[in-house]
């Protein structure tokens, strides 16, 4: 494989590999988040923060952490067929198939993209006591989408290789 | 084109994009973009960003990764080992003992979490290997295990019924507190059978050796105390939620850290167990939200089309079906579809199908949700292709082979279907916990 290509896998997903490794421990935020919103609605005032802070968290987490996810192999396929190709026939199908996997995320990423322009135009709120800005969590949104895209186009590269016989 | 073949093609066209064993997520997501470009132009691109806004905005999904992350913590750091050490000393010297010990194993740790995976993980490393070296006879074993694992979604807190209750639209705490009976109840039926079989072939689960049995009385009421483990993370958990004080949500996250707090103060929390469990929290959080976001795209595309009136009109009016006809063919093709189909998908594309037809005709959603899971356990187990058959390969022995697998779930399949057509004709079985506590 050309060396552009073989640097671009390896930084994409050295780069998502951190990213994901760094994120995983948001669960721990997500529990703090649930936890304190518990205690203080048990022994003070309810805070108005926590049930849209706790669901930024999420988001956050699932999708700056699926570049990992696909790194980890973590995503399940139907394999009534798939289970029972050989190693070539699967890179071969894989490569084709994540071409739409690319244009699904790439939609996803347009539809992103003009929501957060207007979020970021309009100074767009959430409808709540709280009201917190919509645009800092449909950034991050965006650019897990955007990595997640480059992970898949890494996946892609990986299956070409795979179907020369070599690896990355 | 009219609709009703707009929506068939794309229900095709998803089959046939799952078939290549692409990821389940690009698979559905692509076809429902498609769909949505090509019958509203550049106005349906935002359909699949609005999902994942959607998908933040509902707020009991976050259930989902606090309870991934608990039974990760729970069959990671080898907690169960005393609980099974605890039903083995006390059910030793009944024929079938173990058995029936393993079943009320399952119960506990269906208890402390929503999944069935961690049940199996339990059943198959710790359990299966001493039923085994004891003379079981395999075939019941595995069965044992598989159907006793599968209790882990119908027994709340259950991920499936979380599921459910989002796309019917139901709250989760009645659906989770209908399960309870029926939960129970299946397992006393596992529990029954294992009893009856074990008298009439008392080969099958010999009772222990004399020498093994004989335990100081003060060591068999140590081992009890373990059993206190599992009912204080089970309460810690339900018991603000019932009571009031916290949310479903809030609840849940206490019983991830109370799990992991246990795990910490009996010192199983090594790093390795640490890793282990947070990285692969991750990866399955990420499998189930991005399914769950490329299905509501796929949802909200069908939604537009009115393709569920359709189906509902086709059936009643057109067929002359009765309500209870539809439901049972419901029920079937649900199970032959489940034999092939990905667990997950199966849930987020069935059940928006299936969901607002049993509205339409009448039925009770809440007592449906446990129809519905009842269903999905016995579909995961049921081969050629159950998701429980293939983790039970990857996790048991090696001397255990598919077919013994395979035939090891005909007896429970079929106690199980019993127990649905219980469910069925008597819902105050599901539906008297809820309405007693919501009525107080």
């Amino acid at each position: 494989m050309p060396v552009f290509i073989r640097r671009y896998v390896h930084y994409v997903d050295k780069f998502n590999r951190l990213l994901g490794r760094f994120i995983m421990y948001f669960i721990f935020v997500m529990a703090g988040i649930l936890l304190w919103s518990s205690v203080s609605k048990t022994f003070f005032l309810p805070s108005l923060w926590t049930l849209e802070m706790a669901q930024f968290a999420m988001v956050t987490y699932y999708i700056i952490g699926g570049p990992y996810s696909l790194q980890l192999g973590s995503n399940v396929r139907m394999d009534l067929f798939y289970g029972g190709w050989s190693d070539k026939t699967k890179a071969w199908m894989d490569a084709i198939t994540v071409l739409f996997l690319i244009f699904f995320l790439g939609v996803l990423l347009y539809g992103g993209l003009s929501s957060t322009a207007y979020a970021i135009e309009y100074g767009e709120r959430s409808y709540s006591a709280w009201r917190p800005y919509m645009w800092p969590v449909k950034v991050i949104m965006c650019f897990g989408l955007f990595m997640m895209i480059l992970q898949s186009i890494s996946e892609f590269f990986k299956d070409i290789a795979r179907i020369r016989g070599t690896e990355i | 084109m009219s609709y009703e073949l707009i929506a068939i093609l794309m229900f095709s066209s998803m089959m046939l994009m799952l078939m290549t064993g692409q990821r389940v997520f690009g698979a559905i997501g692509f076809v429902g973009v498609v769909a949505a470009l090509a019958l509203w132009g550049t106005g349906g691109s935002d359909i699949g960003f609005s999902a994942a806004m959607k998908l933040m905005k509902w707020y009991p999904l976050l259930t989902l990764p606090m309870f991934i992350f608990m039974g990760y913590v729970l069959s990671e750091s080898k907690i169960a080992d005393d609980l099974y050490k605890m039903f083995h000393v006390w059910m030793g010297p009944v024929r079938g003992g173990l058995a029936i010990g393993t079943i009320l194993l399952m119960v506990l740790v269906s208890a402390m979490n929503g999944l069935s995976v961690a049940g199996m993980a339990i059943g198959a490393t710790i359990a299966l290997p001493e039923l085994l070296r004891r003379g079981y006879d395999k075939k019941m074993v595995t069965g044992v295990i598989q159907a006793g694992s599968s209790l882990g979604i119908l027994v709340p807190p259950s991920v499936v019924l979380v599921l459910y209750a989002m796309i019917a639209r139901q709250p989760v705490g009645q659906l989770w507190l209908a399960g309870v009976f029926p939960g129970l109840m299946m397992a006393a039926f596992f529990i029954l059978y294992v009893v009856i079989r074990c008298r009439l072939q008392p080969e099958l689960g010999p009772v222990l050796p004399a020498e093994e049995r004989n335990i100081p009385r003060a060591e068999k009421l140590r081992l009890l105390r373990s059993g206190l483990l599992p009912i204080f993370i089970f309460a810690a958990m339900m018991v603000p939620f019932v009571n009031g004080w916290t949310s479903l949500v809030e609840s849940s996250a206490i019983g991830a850290l109370t799990a992991f707090l246990a795990a910490v103060v009996k010192k199983r929390m090594t790093r390795e167990v640490f890793e282990n469990s947070v990285r692969n929290t991750l990866g399955i959080s990420c499998m189930f939200m991005w399914i769950i976001l490329a299905a509501l795209g796929f949802g909200a595309v069908f939604d537009g089309l009115g393709a569920v009136r359709a189906i509902s009109g086709l059936f009643t009016e057109q067929l002359g079906l009765s309500p209870w006809t539809i439901l049972i063919l419901m029920q079937l093709s649900f199970i032959i579809m489940g034999t092939f189909l990905d667990d997950t998908a199966m849930l987020v594309i069935v059940a928006p199908l299936y969901v607002p037809l049993v509205h339409a005709l009448g039925f009770d959603l809440v007592w449906y949700g446990v129809l519905y899971t009842i269903t999905t356990q016995i579909a995961y187990m049921t081969p050629p292709f159950g998701y429980n058959l293939f983790l039970m390969r990857a996790m048991a022995p090696p001397e255990i082979g598919l077919k013994d697998i395979y035939g090891s779930i005909l007896p429970f399949v079929c106690v199980m279907i019993f127990a649905l057509v219980i469910v069925m004709l008597f819902p105050q079985i599901a539906l008297w916990l809820p309405e007693y506590v919501y009525s107080k």
